[in-house]
């Protein structure tokens, strides 16, 4: 602590000798019971009647110094810059923020060095500055004539780093009787860049918001609780599906999960010596990555986007901290993967037992349903692997249902033409798929 | 009713009587903060309510405590009821305050 805020007290390095000192309390202190106490080690001070002080003991001075030295430590420990002024406007004490911002701006934005004056840093500050400077000396006037209210205002400074704003306080105290005020500065500069950070950040949550809920939404997103579906936002990212790419391959750590907008994406088997197979089928209505929930990294299957469209995605570790953390969101997937595990199962029979036409007339009804639009791009290889047949036998099936005028097929673009026709074409599996699901659950 | 308030006049000290006392210590010097924390735990226990302390620190009145005669620090004195008592060091000697403060050795739980 520095001398102007140590009590009036002489220091024990006067009295050199232990001895000498002892002498001299026995000279003042004559009672029994005072000298019984000094004795036992009980007596902070002794008055000196010729200079009407307290003198500390050596101990006691030892003991204040340590506190003095704990008070300064934690001082120097807060983030905010501090610094202490005698009634003088003397600084008598600063802590390390503000030493550390007087070594990057000397001369800036009332940056004083213990020793010197505040009253004539704000004298003295460069035009730009003056006004505020002028404000904050009248407030340290007030402060240290007793005002009881602390002092507050905004400093604008220019410096070599560019124009700076901080907000200066300053309090008065009174230690031992002598009054002393306290500065503290605060940068708001680099508060209101986190503001504006934060305000870009809602910003982007909310065109994922526009992204999610405009035009064709994740119905599994879609079906959240708004106060549920706000906390995910921030951890979802729109991107853009293209026909053709593939999100996972089996075996393959799954990094993002997705929600599909308004694109379809293919789940295949891959049977080493065969042609891939598809299995399942995922769009708007669901998620692709659900198996992380049931404790799986690695993908099973591969996922092939089959029709163009956006999305929305989140990194899987995220995905995984809100999928333990909400109860909505775990209903909704339970739900979903039920649904899909019905759908698998149900295809896997169908490849087995049902013609290539009816299971056509099934896919493409089971895409429609995905899609926003009845009108979709697919090549006729593309559809073999979807329905594990050759191509002459898609060729073949396609032909029939254009026939029955229940679709059109040209240059690799189907046109669903009649839809409850091709429901009739289609196999029992999709009504089995579509009774059973959630929709018949709920 | 009479003869009950007799009984606890003969006992020691009133419930009722209120003890004024000064502490005079040096800042937050260790004798000192013991001292004060001493004091204020044998008041909580034993006389509730039933006192007054005010404690004057000789750094920052010096004055005070010649003016008193108090020479070291730290030093209780009891200045209400009569007669006056004065106890020097921290206090932790608690039979030593109560029989300054008047209150009989035999209330020490």
């Amino acid at each position: 602590m520095s001398p102007g805020l140590l009590p009036p007290v002489r220091s024990s390095s006067e009295l050199t000798a232990e001895a000498a000192f002892k002498d001299w309390v026995h000279r003042i202190v004559k009672e029994a019971a005072e000298l019984q106490a000094f004795a036992a080690g009980q007596i902070d001070a002794v008055m000196d009647p010729a200079t009407r002080t307290a003198i500390l003991l050596p101990e006691a001075q030892a003991a204040l110094q340590d506190s003095s030295g704990l008070a300064l430590s934690a001082l120097d420990s807060l983030p905010g810059e501090v610094c202490v002024l005698d009634a003088a406007g003397m600084v008598v004490m600063t802590n390390r923020a503000w030493r550390a911002f007087v070594d990057t701006r000397a001369g800036v934005g009332l940056g004083v060095r213990e020793g010197t004056n505040f009253f004539a840093a704000c004298r003295d500050a460069a035009a730009p500055e003056r006004v505020h400077a002028e404000a904050v000396a009248a407030g340290l006037r007030e402060v240290l004539a007793g005002g009881r209210k602390p002092f507050r205002c905004n400093y604008v400074c220019h410096s070599a780093g560019g124009r700076c704003t901080f907000t200066l306080t300053i309090a008065g105290i009174a230690p031992d009787g002598a009054v002393h005020a306290v500065v503290t500065r605060e940068n708001i500069c680099e508060r209101r860049r986190a503001r504006a950070a934060r305000g870009s950040r809602r910003a982007q949550a909310s065109r994922i918001a526009a992204v999610a809920r405009a035009g064709t939404p994740n119905r599994l997103l879609a079906a959240l609780p708004a106060k549920e579906y706000q906390r995910l936002l921030p951890g979802l990212e729109p991107v853009k599906l293209t026909y053709g790419e593939v999100l996972y391959e089996p075996g393959e750590q799954m990094r993002y999960v997705y929600f599909p907008s308004d694109c379809v994406v293919s789940l295949l088997t891959v049977v080493e010596g065969h042609r891939a197979l598809e299995v399942g089928l995922i769009g708007r209505e669901g998620v692709l990555g659900a198996r992380l929930a049931l404790g799986n990294t690695a993908s099973s299957v591969r996922a092939l986007v089959q029709g163009t469209g956006r999305a929305v995605r989140m990194k899987s570790a995220r995905f995984l901290q809100e999928f333990r953390r909400s109860p909505a969101l775990q209903r909704a997937l339970f739900r979903f993967t039920d649904a899909l595990m019905l759908q698998i199962t149900q295809t896997a029979a169908c490849n087995r037992f049902h013609m290539v036409e009816a299971r056509l007339a099934r896919w493409l009804l089971m895409t429609r349903e995905r899609l926003p639009s009845s009108e979709f791009y697919l090549t006729q290889e593309f559809l073999a692997d979807m329905l594990g047949v050759r191509r002459a036998g898609v060729t073949a099936a396609a032909s029939a249902l254009q026939r029955r005028k229940l679709i059109r097929y040209r240059r690799g673009t189907i046109t669903i033409l009649n839809q409850q026709g091709l429901e009739f074409a289609a196999c029992s599996c999709y009504r089995h798929v579509q009774l059973m699901g959630p929709k018949a659950a709920a | 009713m009479a003869r009950k308030r007799t009984k606890a006049s003969a006992a020691g000290a009133s419930v009722t009587t209120v003890v004024v006392m000064r502490l005079y210590i040096a800042g937050t010097a260790p004798n000192s903060v013991k001292a004060v924390a001493n004091l204020q735990a044998i008041c909580g226990r034993y006389l509730k309510d039933g006192y007054k302390l005010e404690i004057v620190d000789v750094c920052e009145d010096p004055r005070r405590a010649l003016a008193d005669g108090v020479l070291v620090t730290p030093s209780l004195a009891k200045v209400a009821p009569k007669p006056a008592a004065k106890v020097i060091g921290n206090l932790s000697d608690t039979r030593s305050v109560l029989a300054a403060l008047g209150l009989p050795a035999g209330q020490i739980e």
